[in-house]
């Protein structure tokens, strides 16, 4: 029996997720839950079953039901959002697997068996207190991170800052004289920083903050709302790296987001060469609950193009 | 804290008799082999070889609690998981940042990435606090 493969009927209490062709190349899918907007504890458990066991028990392994409903939307949101993506039938969530690679990043495991060509899908998930989102690429790595735009950092920021982040990032931020520009700035800076250190995938001590830089391509950081058009054309993002700056790590490609008025958003792929350069990458985002309601948000107020050059 | 009273209990003997014995740098058992003594640390898990005392273990809890912000009464103790504390990436930097400015101790990535415990955390620092020392 092909387990993996269920047309309708794996479950008569779920209703099928609307299936989806897979992001293009040089797109990026975001799924996010705001997990305050799901409080149907039916819906909590229908959830609680798409898990694996191991899933579950990480999940009960959390401290308060906070901490425990968020871990359970994150699992559920990756299986969903990965089985929505038609491939050759329409998937069950609850069938997928999943491991981690050498470096403990995580990714499907897909069966290798007869008439399937695993998809190349790649994801990334980030979450807060407020929300939890997916991304997804093919042919290319993705890494993802959401930071709420109100977070507040322990220790001050031009410490912190000198103690992990690159000699310039230090100078832009200590440049930066308004407390609360400064702390949005720093913001920003660590998820794009963290977002490129989750693409490359090797953990983060294989690339410490410190050896690169995250540049906003005209010189100074500054928030850029794009009028009517959607395209950001002033401020690209570069990472360059300090290990060898003669290569300004142009494999990858930042977008730094702001999502649903809260959070800010970083999104970093590695460029795909076959499907050309030049192309601005193309970003669609999607509000979900999966299996209730699934709401395009791209080009909306709830997606906001700060940096990056990416075209919703 | 039961648990972690249980390590303790099984593990201070052994530092105990480590300094009986004045053998120099012993904390550093992990990266050092002594193949000719009676005991064989090289076979110890590391962590048996380097127990934090309750006093690092305590002042880790402290500094955890402050960054998470967790009630008072929260239970922390050495087998917490800073995931399951809702820790992520950030409050983890800044935890480790708290505790390099509390102890003296500089963490590399590479250490920082596999602390998974409150008990990994007081067990690196009291590593590193030796390593400073000797």
């Amino acid at each position: 029996m092909n387990i993996r493969c269920f047309q309708r009927n794996f479950s008569a209490a779920f209703p099928p997720l609307v299936p989806l062709q897979l992001p293009s190349p040089m797109e990026t899918h975001l799924w996010y839950i705001l997990p305050d907007e799901v409080k149907n504890s039916a819906l909590l458990n229908q959830y609680s079953e798409l898990l694996s066991p191991c899933e579950r028990e990480s999940v009960s392994r959390m401290r308060g039901d906070q901490l425990k409903k968020r871990a359970l939307l994150a699992r559920a949101l990756v299986r969903t959002t990965i089985a929505r993506y038609q491939t050759n039938c329409q998937m069950n969530p609850r069938s997928l697997r999943f491991r981690k690679n050498l470096y403990g990043k995580p990714e499907v495991e897909w069966r290798n068996e007869d008439n399937f060509n695993p998809p190349p899908l790649h994801f990334n998930i980030s979450h807060t207190s407020a929300m939890i989102a997916c991304g997804v690429t093919v042919n290319v790595p993705i890494g993802i991170d959401i930071e709420e735009k109100q977070r507040r950092t322990k220790n001050n920021i031009i410490a912190f800052a000198q103690r992990y982040f690159s000699p310039y990032e230090v100078k832009v931020l200590t440049a930066i004289s308004d407390p609360e520009v400064q702390r949005q700035e720093f913001i920003k800076l660590w998820t794009l920083k963290e977002a490129y250190v989750k693409a490359l995938g090797k953990g983060f001590s294989a690339v410490p903050f410190k050896t690169f830089t995250i540049r906003f391509r005209d010189t100074t950081m500054r928030n850029f709302h794009p009028p009517e058009s959607s395209v950001s054309e002033e401020s690209d993002i570069v990472v360059e790296s300090s290990e060898d700056p003669t290569d300004p790590a142009n494999n990858w490609r930042c977008a730094l987001l702001e999502v649903a008025g809260s959070h800010y958003g970083a999104i970093c792929m590695e460029k795909d060469r076959i499907a050309g350069e030049n192309a601005p990458p193309k970003l669609t985002v999607w509000k979900t609950v999966p299996f209730v309601e699934d709401v395009c948000v791209s080009g909306t107020d709830a997606v906001l193009v700060l940096g990056g050059i990416i075209e919703q | 804290m039961a648990s972690s009273a249980g390590i303790s209990l099984k593990l201070s003997p052994l530092s105990t008799s480590f300094k009986q014995n004045q053998v120099p740098g012993i904390c550093n058992v992990n990266s050092v082999r002594f193949p000719s003594l009676g005991m064989q640390p090289g076979s110890m898990r590391l962590r048996v070889s380097c127990a934090a005392k309750p006093e690092t273990l305590e002042k880790v809890c402290g500094i955890v609690r402050k960054q998470l912000a967790l009630p008072e009464d929260s239970s922390v103790n050495g087998e917490s998981k800073f995931a399951a504390l809702g820790a992520d990436s950030l409050d983890t930097v800044e935890i480790v940042m708290g505790l390099e400015e509390e102890f003296g101790i500089s963490v590399e990535e590479d250490s920082a990435q596999h602390i998974a415990t409150v008990q990994d955390a007081a067990d690196l620092i009291e590593k590193l606090v030796e390593q400073k020392s000797a």
